[in-house]
């Protein structure tokens, strides 16, 4: 063999053991649902069959499913912009010399390295009707109970509530290692001139901070249209869907209702709406970053 | 008026105290330089005058105020950055016009200054760069027109030389002191580079551990060290400080090699370059030579003391051989053996 082509049977052989796990994993699964969401599902009477757009047809006219993809969307409204916004807040604010700042810091984390199953289950304790914290904190300024995740109204804004206390510890970290690496001479020679603390933040810490934020913010997106556990502890999805996501609306139809070709139906729209978004905001972000 | 007065300054960080009491005084449009090796304090004491830190006792006055207690920016001062603190995601127009900005200059105003500044220091052709893009020169024009621009009467340097090279160090050094000349300004400029110290200052400041070693015109600091520091840190290579008794010195020649009456048991400094290999005098041994182009720096022995001599031209030496040294009588400073102060001629005849 030519030293060529053992250079190239070398570099085959370095990416085959990560090749080997993306394929059987990721890729292959992704292509055999993209197939599975054109055939009908099978049963023991009626085998599956070719059934072309029909299971798109029928999501299209699925009430449950708008629902759900609805609830998404402002579960990622409500949870986005308020967990960046406060990561940032609590990064800038525990990257200066305060006193017990590694006890802050820590603190900050403490709800991201908590499962979400147990987090879940303090929430609970937080919404139950009567005798959950807040009723009780709220009862003693005379405010009657609620049933908090019983109320549709409510239990949207509960579980984003939630979701924000937990995600913002995290992306406050990515935040906290890009502030550290800013030279502090910086805000000196801003403070020379004149600059106040926000002046400062919002034409130099923020700027400067955007790749970063791209990152957190594809990270949340993600998160966004992936997290369920909370819901099988708070909610399992209601009342009447009103706190379903698309990712339990997909869990429920596969392994409550049996009906794996609409299941992969709804999976490859998921997908493709996140390859969607994650290549609008690459496209959209990228030009307007400043890398180092 | 921008004077600047800094009187009996401490400054502690902690538990250790780093400024000792400094007194400083700079006239309106002077060029005072604090010089003095790391840690001595002198980038602490310009930080105190910016007011990015505050001082733990004394006063700082400027222009005859009391600015102690004050930010820096109501101080009305620029300053340059060791590292520059150029904005890198900002254009150099828009690092420049930074603090413009800050304070509401009209558009048209701030586009006629960044115009006239950009072109004084120029870097008319850069403005759309970001300073990624530009050499340590260009960012250095920079850091300085951003200081320029403000139009405050007062500039605090610090280090802004020690990162280029040593061609383009030697072609900023005449800039910013034209810079200071034409426009007036008052400097107060930090290095650890005597070189820098002695071809820009109106004043030099020599600091040591916290304190005040000697204040002085370059030449005072070159021609009359005060102690023997002064007399090693100034001048390159440093000035001989010898101890003149033990093997070699007794075979001396008066006559070619003077030394001050009270020498015995002080300590005596002769430069390199007042120095001349001659016929009489000190008999050495030569051990080694510098070959720098117009001279050489020859490094010779007398007993155990290490003697350098500047020489005109190129000197080969191979080691070993001997040789005798001259010098005359005004080229040598005497030194107290214990407390290192400058003894004067005066108290030694």
């Amino acid at each position: 063999m030519s030293r060529r082509a053992l250079v190239h049977v070398y570099g085959w052989l370095l990416l085959t053991p990560a090749a080997i796990l993306l394929v059987a994993f990721t890729h292959y699964p992704t292509v055999t649902t993209v197939v599975q969401s054109l055939f009908s599902t099978g049963s023991a009477t009626r085998p599956s069959r070719f059934v072309g757009l029909d299971n798109y047809r029928f999501m299209l006219d699925d009430e449950v499913f708008w629902k759900v993809l609805w609830n998404n969307l402002w579960y990622a409204l409500g949870t986005i912009p308020a967990s960046i916004a406060l990561a940032i807040l609590m990064a800038v604010w525990v990257n200066r010399a305060i006193p017990a700042r590694g006890l802050v810091r820590m603190a900050y984390f403490t709800p991201t390295v908590l499962p979400m199953i147990a987090v879940a289950n303090i929430w609970l304790f937080f919404y139950t009707p009567d005798i959950g914290l807040i009723d009780q904190v709220l009862g003693a300024f005379g405010i009657p109970a609620h049933n908090w995740l019983g109320d549709p109204a409510t239990v949207l804004g509960c579980i984003i509530v939630m979701t924000v206390w937990k995600e913002a510890g995290f992306f406050m970290i990515f935040y906290l290692a890009a502030l550290q690496t800013l030279p502090p001479e910086l805000e000196e020679a801003a403070r020379v001139e004149g600059a106040g603390r926000w002046y400062f933040f919002r034409r130099v810490t923020f700027p400067l901070l955007m790749p970063t934020t791209l990152f957190v913010l594809i990270n949340a997106v993600m998160n966004s249209f992936k997290l369920v556990d909370h819901l099988f502890i708070l909610t399992k999805g209601g009342p009447d869907n009103a706190s379903s996501l698309l990712l339990y609306y997909i869990y429920e139809v596969a392994f409550s209702f049996f009906d794996e070709a609409y299941a992969a139906t709804l999976t490859v729209v998921l997908l493709g709406a996140l390859a969607a978004i994650a290549l609008a905001q690459f496209l959209l972000l990228e030009r307007r970053i400043h890398y180092r | 008026m921008s004077d600047i007065r800094l009187e009996r300054v401490t400054k502690r960080f902690g538990q250790t105290e780093v400024l000792h009491g400094i007194d400083l005084a700079a006239a309106s449009g002077e060029f005072v330089v604090l010089l003095g090796p790391s840690g001595c304090g002198k980038s602490t004491m310009l930080r105190l005058v910016a007011g990015l830190e505050s001082v733990t006792t004394g006063r700082v006055l400027i222009g005859g105020e009391d600015v102690t207690e004050r930010s820096p920016a109501a101080r009305r001062l620029s300053m340059v950055f060791q590292s520059y603190a150029l904005f890198p995601h900002l254009d150099v127009a828009e690092n420049i016009v930074f603090g413009l900005r800050v304070r509401r200059v009209a558009a048209a105003d701030r586009a006629a200054r960044l115009r006239r500044v950009a072109a004084m220091v120029g870097l008319a052709h850069l403005l759309d760069r970001k300073p990624a893009q530009l050499s340590g020169g260009q960012r250095q024009r920079v850091a300085l027109a951003r200081a320029i621009i403000a139009e405050h009467p007062i500039c605090l340097m610090d280090e802004p030389l020690s990162n280029l090279d040593a061609k383009l160090r030697h072609e900023m050094r005449i800039e910013i002191r034209a810079l200071q000349q034409s426009l007036g300004m008052t400097v107060v400029y930090v290095t650890h580079d005597q070189t820098e110290a002695m071809s820009m200052a109106d004043r030099v400041m020599l600091m040591r551990d916290g304190r005040v070693e000697q204040v002085g015109t370059p030449d005072e600091l070159y021609q009359r060290p005060a102690t023997t520091f002064t007399a090693e840190f100034i001048g390159a290579p440093p000035m001989n400080i010898l101890t003149p008794s033990g093997a070699g010195w007794a075979e001396r020649e008066p006559d070619h090699a003077p030394l001050p009456a009270a020498a015995s048991g002080a300590r005596v400094g002769i430069r390199p370059e007042d120095i001349a290999l001659a016929d009489h005098g000190l008999p050495v041994r030569l051990h080694a030579a510098d070959y720098l182009g117009a001279d050489s720096i020859v490094t010779a022995r007398v007993g155990d003391q290490e003697v350098v001599v500047r020489v005109p031209g190129r000197l080969r030496v191979r080691g070993g051989e001997t040789a005798h040294l001259t010098w005359a009588s005004e080229a040598v400073h005497a030194f107290d053996a214990t407390s290192g102060r400058r003894i004067e001629a005066s108290e030694t005849q």
